[in-house]
């Protein structure tokens, strides 16, 4: 059968099993497929010195070209035409809320302007506080809670404000 | 030893710690700006970390970010390279408090070292001869010029805080020096954020001298024998060859005792290097000492075949040196070449842009070092050398011919480079006889016009 058939075939087992994250290989196909799950949080007493990075795939690999600048828009392309993206500005650790157990700062739909704060990035032990830059609606996020992150990683897919 | 090291570098140096690290087993996180995005080398490593944009300061020089890649990735350790952040105290103090190996000596000997004025009051103290000049910074001009006048003239007013021959100015008479000494105190501001200057004599026709030194935490200390750097264009190093053919076994020996001892007297750890001028009646001094590994240490790993940078490592996780003076072995002759982007048909301006043809040279003896490609993009924001050109032979006539061979083979199209200014240079009697010094490049230069 061809690939998109097997993948088809792959999502279906996950729903059917209520499975996060399936991972197949075989001799020429390697398919790594996640649920986009919401993130867990400790509970409330914990701090976030003890939350360890969620492990990212094979860790990080070089970029062959770099994305847009923070803010920017994004390469022509399908769907992402016209979207903003929110960059990492520093290297560090991403979390979505001011601290565990608290309201991420931002959800899909959420309405962002430049100050807004839209998430921490965690560097040597000091939380950053990471604002907007532009003007729309959160469409996507694209990295989990507590994922390592590396300058200019693409952090949120922004609709810009409608003329 | 380490399971990780994190490399905190780019280009050259960044690969061949790489390749060190590779051989021994140890993981490898790269780092790079956007500028280096899409790099070969970066591919090599088992991670790559973007940690800013292009400019030095908001990515190879940010201790922030670069820390926060060590800790996102897991690091034992961290190797500085050589420029960026290898002599800065402050990183490896920051390194020592997150728990993260600096592979290099202590901060508080770089601290020591890195003040040059406290390095000649070191040397001094344990009777090694310093350049004449000043005893400790100048305060003002009065006293430059009552120096200036003790010592005579030309002197040269250094940065303090300097070093890698940065911040550095002649004068020639009082007129020259109040001018100099202004400028190099705004120069030394700018850059080291430390105006404090100091004044030595200048010596005509000398030979910059350097040995190198390892040490590790258990008081072994070792010599590696010396390089002759005299080869210098703008007190930068151009070509560089050991053994140096402009000293006897007997000077070479009283050198290398003075690295061994100064090393000794501040605790010196890991690689390092002590450099000295050579003057014509064949008098040594000590200018300063290096506290890292340096751009040249090629011709030195050629000629004892020791693998500097695995010796690093080693030093570094705490193994005792199985190296022992009296055992080490040197063979042979070794030059090598830096080969810059630079055109030295217009006073030497950088020529980035993309490689569209890169061949090194190759075969018996030759040795490149590079983290260029055909189709690779020199960008403008760092130092312009693309390439380490190292000959070794078992004599220096050979080891000549090797170089002269090598460069003719190696073909850079699409910028322009030094290495047709080498190929000149090589053919030069005095290069030839090996009695060339600080001034030569210049003379060279000067004879061509």
């Amino acid at each position: 059968m061809d690939t998109v058939e097997k993948v088809r075939q792959l999502i279906a087992i996950m729903a059917e099993h209520d499975l996060a994250e399936l991972e197949v290989e075989e001799p020429d196909l390697r398919v790594r497929i996640q649920k986009n799950v919401p993130p867990q949080y400790l509970p409330p007493g914990m701090n976030y010195a003890h939350l360890q990075p969620v492990p990212v795939g094979q860790g990080f690999r070089p970029a062959l070209q770099p994305s847009t600048e923070a803010g920017q828009e994004t390469v022509p392309g399908t769907r992402e035409e016209k979207l903003l993206e929110i960059a990492s500005p520093m290297v560090g650790t991403f979390y979505r809320s001011p601290s565990p157990g608290a309201d991420p700062y931002v959800t899909i739909g959420s309405d962002v302007e430049p100050d807004t704060v839209v998430c921490i990035i965690e560097a040597m032990k000091v939380m950053n506080e990471i604002k907007s830059e532009v003007t729309g609606s959160i469409v996507e996020i694209l990295v989990q809670d507590a994922e390592p992150i590396e300058f200019g990683q693409v952090l949120f897919l922004v609709e810009p404000e409608a003329e | 030893m380490f399971t990780r090291v994190l490399i905190a570098n780019r280009g050259e140096i960044a690969l061949r710690i790489l390749r060190a690290c590779k051989e021994m087993g140890i993981e490898t996180v790269a780092v790079y700006s956007r500028a280096d995005m899409g790099a070969k080398y970066l591919e090599l490593a088992d991670e790559a970390v973007c940690i800013g944009p292009p400019p030095p300061g908001e990515s190879y020089l940010n201790i922030p970010h670069i820390i926060s890649a060590a800790e996102i990735t897991n690091v034992d350790a961290i190797h500085p390279g050589y420029g960026f952040l290898a002599e800065e105290d402050t990183f490896a103090e920051i390194c020592e408090e997150s728990n993260i190996v600096f592979i290099g000596p202590r901060s508080d000997v770089m601290r020591k070292l890195g003040n040059k004025t406290e390095a000649r009051r070191i040397a001094k103290e344990n009777k090694i001869a310093i350049i004449p000049g000043s005893d400790d910074v100048v305060e003002d001009e009065e006293q430059a010029l009552e120096l200036a006048h003790q010592v005579g003239y030309p002197v040269m007013v250094k940065a303090a805080a300097g070093g890698g021959g940065r911040g550095m100015r002649i004068a020639h008479n009082d007129i020259s020096l109040k001018n100099m000494l202004a400028l190099a105190r705004s120069e030394a501001g700018a850059a080291f954020k430390n105006s404090a200057v100091y004044i030595e004599k200048v010596l005509e026709r000398a030979r910059h001298i350097e040995v190198q030194i390892l040490a590790d935490h258990h008081g072994n200390v070792i010599h590696l024998g010396e390089r002759d750097c005299s080869i210098q264009r703008r007190f930068q190093k151009l070509i560089e060859e050991t053994p140096s053919p402009g000293i006897d076994d007997d000077l070479r020996e009283k050198i290398a005792r003075a690295a061994v001892k100064l090393s000794r007297a501040v605790n010196y750890t890991n690689a390092g290097t002590v450099e000295f001028l050579v003057d014509q009646n064949a008098n040594f001094y000590f200018i300063e000492m290096n506290t890292r590994l340096q751009v040249e240490h090629p011709v030195t790993e050629q000629v004892t075949g020791i693998d500097m940078v695995k010796e690093q490592l080693r030093i570094a996780a705490g193994e005792q040196m199985s190296l022992q003076q009296k055992r080490l072995e040197f063979r042979g002759v070794a030059i090598e070449c830096r080969i810059n982007a630079e055109n030295p048909a217009d006073e030497f301006r950088t020529s980035p842009g993309t490689v569209s043809e890169f061949v090194p040279p190759g075969g018996r003896g030759v040795r490149v070092d590079t983290h260029c490609y055909s189709g690779y993009e020199v960008k403008p924001f760092y130092d312009s050398m693309i390439a380490k050109l190292i000959v070794h032979q078992p004599t220096r006539p050979e080891a000549l011919a090797c170089l002269r061979r090598a460069l003719g083979e190696f073909i850079i199209e699409g910028i322009h480079t030094t290495v047709p200014f080498y190929r000149d240079l090589i053919q030069h009697g005095s290069y030839v006889n090996g009695s060339f010094h600080l001034h030569f490049v210049e003379e060279f230069l000067e004879s061509m016009t």
